[in-house]
């Protein structure tokens, strides 16, 4: 970007910033407001948030953390392992980097449907494996752990390709001199990995991080199909309340503890990561 | 080192290949031997196109289909209309009031769909835009807007200001040397946003079932077939709301680079 700039442009941005404020602020604002008023005499209450901790809040909040914790550990895993195997041109690399791209074009109702034609409590495809291979079956939906376990991976499956294809961008920034000394000086490649890729892929991790980290605890439509509203999410737990129950102001209070939960991720990934922006 | 780096590979691409081998099996293999046993077969006993076709002859499919269409193409086309101009501007702006204008479309790219969704819903109902496919595509906008912008906005920086410099030197004012001058260089950029923005619609879930659950579009209507138990319907379904997709992701793949997924935010 050039240092000067011209004010007058501002009129080309104006008319998406009128209509992002009034198209999303707005109502987030409308759901902050309602979840802190009463819906018998409209005044100011926090009686809503108090009957949610008896609607399963507590375990929704533990749900969401532990499916965004594990679901980014397991994505960052293998998109580092995939793109690391692609950069390294190995045989079947360009066949590895197209495969993985399919999952990305899944949609993500489909990736729900898929994965529970694998993942049944009886039966189904994955168990149909586990007997082939002479090993007990499983209830897939016996435990809440075990649940969250296969929204996890159905997740991961799917959305892996971005942090696949942000550590391919990285990898494409990293000075191929920089390798060629360090393994002059004799550095393994542990060692090349941990002083060379891993720094340099460090502003590259922090963004997909955060695109991804705001995605899970947003992940709505894979549990709802996969194992529906119990265990809850908050996204399943908002949305169960605004589809069966006649007061909406339950699901305007889980909303309303989503969006903090979700300024707060973003508050700590910046602080941590440095910031994604230079 | 070589031989652990192959088993991984083999790994990994079994990983990746299973869940849409399994998704091939239920759709074109009849369903006595997939999803009405407890054990599905494992291979290709028997293939079959009678589940598409079961699939096509419902009318529901047909107007799902449609309405996604609809609304993922207005998403794409509003998205680039509008992207264009904030884009560009933005990379026009004074440092300090762009990253101002960046991190609020960061924010509302980042703001859950659901809180946004809840309140849009009813709103719609008021304005008469409820269930329809312009007020959806104005819903999932939101999401497309911001992504668009980042993109087009790496777009234009990477162009040297020094062409549309000449270009106004050489007396074409501010339109003319974008249309003729910026513009033409930001194709790549152009067609990725719109793709990428009509794709996002094509999958979009939470608006879409809030927005528009009377008419719904196809992610919705796969949806509510699962919950209805009609799996078979919901897998046949799956394949019409993917392929496109597919085709789409192999064919553009040169579009879907990480640069624009990170778009503004490396700045």
């Amino acid at each position: 970007m050039t240092g000067k700039g011209n004010l007058s442009f501002f009129a080309f941005v104006l008319p998406a910033v009128i209509y992002v404020t009034v198209f999303s602020f707005y109502p987030a604002a409308e759901v902050v407001w309602l979840s802190f008023h009463s819906p018998i005499n409209n005044s100011f209450t926090l009686s809503n948030f108090k009957s949610l901790v008896y609607f399963g809040l507590p375990s929704a909040i533990v749900n969401t953390a532990v499916v965004t914790a594990g679901a980014l550990a397991i994505q960052l895993f293998l998109g580092m392992a995939i793109a690391s195997l692609i950069v390294s041109k190995v045989r079947g690399a360009r066949l590895l980097y197209i495969l993985a791209l399919i999952p990305y074009g899944i949609a993500t109702v489909v990736n729900a449907v898929d994965f529970s034609f694998i993942f049944q409590s009886t039966g189904g495809f994955a168990n149909g494996v586990l007997k082939f291979l002479g090993l007990p079956t499983i209830n897939w939906y016996a435990t809440t752990p075990l649940e969250l376990l296969i929204i996890i991976i159905a997740d991961s499956w799917r959305n892996f390709p971005v942090f696949m294809l942000l550590m391919l961008a990285g990898y494409s920034s990293i000075p191929r001199e920089l390798y060629e000394a360090a393994a002059v000086d004799g550095a393994g490649i542990v060692r090349r990995f941990f002083e060379i890729t891993l720094p340099n892929l460090k502003k590259y991790i922090a963004i997909a991080l955060i695109i991804r980290g705001i995605s899970e605890f947003n992940i709505f439509a894979l549990p709802l199909i996969l194992v529906g509203y119990s265990p809850p999410l908050l996204t399943t737990l908002t949305y169960e309340f605004y589809s069966t129950t006649i007061t909406q102001y339950y699901s305007y209070a889980a909303a309303t503890i989503l969006l903090a939960f979700i300024t707060i991720f973003i508050v700590i990934v910046l602080k941590l990561g440095g910031g994604g922006r230079r | 080192m070589n031989k652990l780096a192959y088993i991984v590979l083999a790994i990994f691409i079994v990983f990746l290949i299973y869940p849409i081998y399994v998704l091939f099996l239920v759709s074109f293999v009849p369903p006595i031997y997939t999803v009405d046993r407890l054990y599905p077969y494992q291979f290709p006993v028997a293939l079959t196109l009678s589940n598409l076709q079961q699939a096509l002859s419902n009318s529901q499919l047909i107007h799902a289909l449609y309405k996604s269409l609809e609304t993922a193409t207005l998403v794409g086309l509003i998205a680039v209309a509008l992207g264009i101009p904030t884009a560009y501007g933005l990379s026009k702006l004074p440092e300090k009031v762009a990253y101002g204008i960046t991190t609020l479309l960061f924010t509302v790219n980042m703001m859950p769909s659901i809180v946004v969704a809840i309140p849009i819903a009813s709103d719609f109902i008021k304005l008469g835009l409820f269930d329809s496919a312009l007020g959806l595509a104005l819903a999932q906008e939101l999401i497309a807007l911001p992504l668009t912008s980042f993109i087009l906005l790496g777009t234009f920086q990477s162009i040297p200001p020094e062409l549309e410099f000449q270009a106004r030197v050489d007396g074409a004012g501010l339109f003319r040397s974008l249309s003729e001058v910026v513009l033409p260089l930001a194709r790549e950029g152009i067609i990725a946003s719109f793709l990428l923005s009509w794709m996002l619609s094509w999958d979009e879930f939470t608006f879409a079932v809030l927005i528009s659950p009377i008419r719904p579009t196809l992610p919705v209507l796969i949806y509510l077939y699962t919950t209805r138990g009609n799996i078979l319907e919901a897998a046949s379904f799956s394949l019409f709301l993917t392929l496109p997709v597919i085709i789409l992701t192999i064919l553009l793949q040169k579009y879907l680079r990480g640069e624009y997924l990170g778009g503004g935010l490396k700045g």
